[in-house]
């Protein structure tokens, strides 16, 4: 199948409409709700790689942006779905219905770095990081210049003071 | 006596990162006599957050940060990197330049399969194996130092634009000679060694179904036999001019993998026999990118790049918001895959002894898994 | 000739071959294997490696370390039996290096564990690695 069938099919159901980026990619934006219902039906079409999934952290709108690429063998061609939801109390479905164990171990990753609860995910316990009681590392607001700071380095150190003067 | 009455004797073991068998990364395995009954990775030893240190850096400092997110093939990262940034720049790379980089690339690869091949004959005992690996690999890191300075970081070689020096004559002459070595290494090696055979026939058989449920890519899904590589469905720099095969197998064992391995070396040889026989004249790095700008703006966009290093499929998905340092940067790589899942169903109802063949045979990285 | 302690006297007599144990982490891992290999070959000094630290003279820490890991290398240090030596390589591992902002890296290595010789470079050539072993053959005649 073409990228135009593609959004041609998913804008008949759920009546969204996607848009080619260029060849070989589309992008699709959709509501958190119908979320799992768009991944099934895409995974029907043929798309059963799951490539990556990733989320982008918007502190001035407020929302964490979550992002799914999905490879399709067959047609060789990737899908972007990219679904908003709010800062102040991240949760969402997850996609281990759909795509398995891939799917599981990336929100894993993401549980313990960015904070956001997955419901469904049968697993998600610390993955990297041993007695972590601080906030989730990767959020905007959490600046590692000043951490590493406080913690690691001492302003009595000939070679670390430089460190502590505002470049 | 019937082994299913020795239930209540399991014990807990910890395969971990100080065993001459295993990498940085451990595992805990439950045992029950000689058997393995689960297991569960225990990753984390070499975490850095690579994704945000990113984010306070310039492009042209990534180039120099990408070698590191693998140590084992640094030049493949560095392309990749550079191509998420050209792609959301909108710059056109030069085509010496690109031929280059594919030389670069697939001498990286044959390096990488190299110290698969020889932490492989650790894992199974052949210690022959492991000298003449690391014996020929030396030959190639001496070609990297001649050609970018370094023996195993090349500083950014790859960078936004093309590359930062030309090929230098001398190494067009010595590039033709250490890939005969290395094919008469892979004839001496392909002669079938009963000892590997034993330890490595029918171990860690992985089904197609289960491997596209778990995510596998690159060498362990085309050894359960699907044909797929990006370097033929999506090509990119200039692939789709050079004539090479993709070695597939249908048994998904141990075997299957370490036949897949000894194929693409020999493949690589060829690309760059063509590579560098239709090399052409031009410039090496795009006009905007030689003289160091440290204020170019990157406008706003996202994209999402994906590449075949010599683990699996790598990609690298980049998002900026206007400014000159980009906003979020995600690594996928193949080994976070390979290592988790993949390893953990894989070590179920296997002896003790098959732990290492198994585990070196999924060729994981364990930096590019933590990252 | 001055009377040498008797600590000295033993050192001068166990630190005639060392044995190696490898904490190699990542990029230590590239370099210093082929230190093993055959073309760069250590055991013509007399150096093997061993596979437990009950049996080590040396440990080689290289390669940048985290707090998950830097924990393990001192229950590493703590089994290995008296006369013993820590050498740091790369940069990483001593200064924390080009990850001298990230959360999970330590950044000076002698608070954590007592090092007597640093080898710095990114990472180190093999012919560092075997210059430093000379150094510390020296280090032994010139102890008191």
């Amino acid at each position: 199948m073409m990228e135009k069938e593609i959004i041609d099919e998913i804008k008949k159901k759920f009546g969204v409409e996607g848009f080619m980026q260029r060849e070989r990619r589309v992008i699709v934006k959709i509501a958190p709700d119908k979320l799992v219902e768009l991944c099934k039906f895409i995974k029907d079409l043929g798309f059963e790689h799951l490539s990556s999934l990733s989320i982008t952290d918007w502190p001035k709108r407020g929302i964490y942006e979550h992002t799914y690429h999905v490879w399709s063998y067959k047609d060789k061609i990737l899908i972007t779905i990219k679904t908003e939801i709010n800062g102040d109390k991240p949760e969402i479905d997850s996609v281990y219905p759909v795509w398995g164990e891939s799917a599981q171990i990336h929100e894993r990753e993401m549980h313990e770095l960015f904070g956001v609860e997955y419901k469904g995910n049968p697993d998600l316990s610390p993955l990297f990081l041993e007695g972590w009681h601080e906030k989730p590392p990767f959020r905007k607001d959490f600046d590692w210049r000043e951490y590493v700071r406080k913690n690691f380095y001492d302003k009595e150190n000939d070679r670390e003071r430089v460190y502590f003067e505002e470049v | 006596m019937k082994p299913e009455s020795v239930g209540k004797n399991e014990y807990e073991l910890f395969f971990g990162p100080a065993h001459p068998g295993s990498g940085n990364f451990s595992v805990r395995l439950k045992i029950d006599g000689e058997r393995v009954v689960s297991a569960r990775a225990d990753p984390g030893y070499l975490h850095r957050g690579f994704e945000k240190l990113m984010e306070y850096r310039l492009p042209i400092q990534n180039a120099v940060l990408s070698d590191r997110i693998c140590v084992l093939e640094a030049l493949a990262w560095n392309l990749i990197h550079a191509e998420a940034v050209e792609e959301l720049i909108g710059v056109e790379v030069p085509e010496r330049a690109k031929y280059i980089r594919v030389i670069m690339a697939e001498l990286s690869r044959i390096q990488s399969h190299l110290i698969w091949y020889g932490v492989l004959s650790i894992g199974t005992g052949f210690d022959t194996g492991f000298k003449l690996a690391f014996g020929y690999r030396d030959f190639i890191l001496d070609l990297f130092e001649l050609i970018t300075g370094g023996r195993v970081y090349p500083a950014g070689y790859i960078c936004p634009g093309g590359v930062r020096r030309d090929l230098p004559d001398s190494a067009k002459e010595r590039i033709p000679k250490v890939l005969d070595k290395i094919e008469k290494m892979i004839d001496f090696v392909k002669a079938e060694n009963p000892a590997n055979i034993g330890r490595l026939r029918d171990v860690g058989v992985l089904k197609l179904e289960d491997a596209i449920r778990l995510g596998a890519t690159g060498p362990v899904i085309r050894a359960s036999g699907l044909r797929t590589d990006v370097r033929k469905d999506e090509p990119y720099e200039v692939y789709d001019r050079f004539d090479f095969e993709v070695p597939v197998r249908k048994e998904g064992d141990a075997y299957a993998r370490f036949q897949i391995c000894l194929e693409e070396m020999e493949q690589s040889v060829k690309i760059i026999h063509q590579a560098l026989k239709g090399l052409p004249d031009g410039d090496f790095i795009d006009k905007r990118f030689s003289k160091l700008k440290l204020n170019m703006r990157m406008p706003e966009g996202e994209v999402y790049v994906r590449n075949e290093v010599a683990r699996g499929e790598a990609g690298v998905y980049m998002v900026s918001d206007g400014g000159t340092k980009p906003y979020r940067v995600k690594i996928r790589g193949p080994s976070f895959l390979h290592l988790i899942p993949v390893l953990e169903f894989l070590l179920r109802d296997v002896q003790i002894a098959d732990v290492p063949a198994i585990y070196w045979s999924l060729n994981g990285c364990p930096a590019d898994m933590d990252r | 000739m001055a009377k040498e302690s008797p600590q000295k006297r033993t050192m001068k007599k166990l630190i005639k071959a060392i044995w190696v144990f490898n904490w190699f982490n990542s990029c230590g891992f590239t370099e210093l294997v082929p230190v093993v290999g055959s073309r760069w070959d250590m055991e013509r000094f007399g150096m093997i490696v061993v596979g437990s630290p009950r049996h080590a003279d040396v440990l080689f820490i290289a390669g940048y370390q985290t707090l998950k890991s830097i924990k393990r290398a001192q229950r590493i240090y703590e089994q290995m039996p008296e006369p013993r030596v820590v050498i740091a390589l790369g940069s990483c591992t001593m200064t924390g290096g080009m990850y001298w902002d990230s959360y999970n890296t330590i950044k000076r290595l002698e608070d954590y564990l007592p090092v007597t010789m640093y080898i710095p470079g990114c990472p180190p050539r093999p012919e560092a690695v075997f210059e430093a072993c000379a150094k510390i053959f020296k280090h032994v005649e010139e102890m008191e």
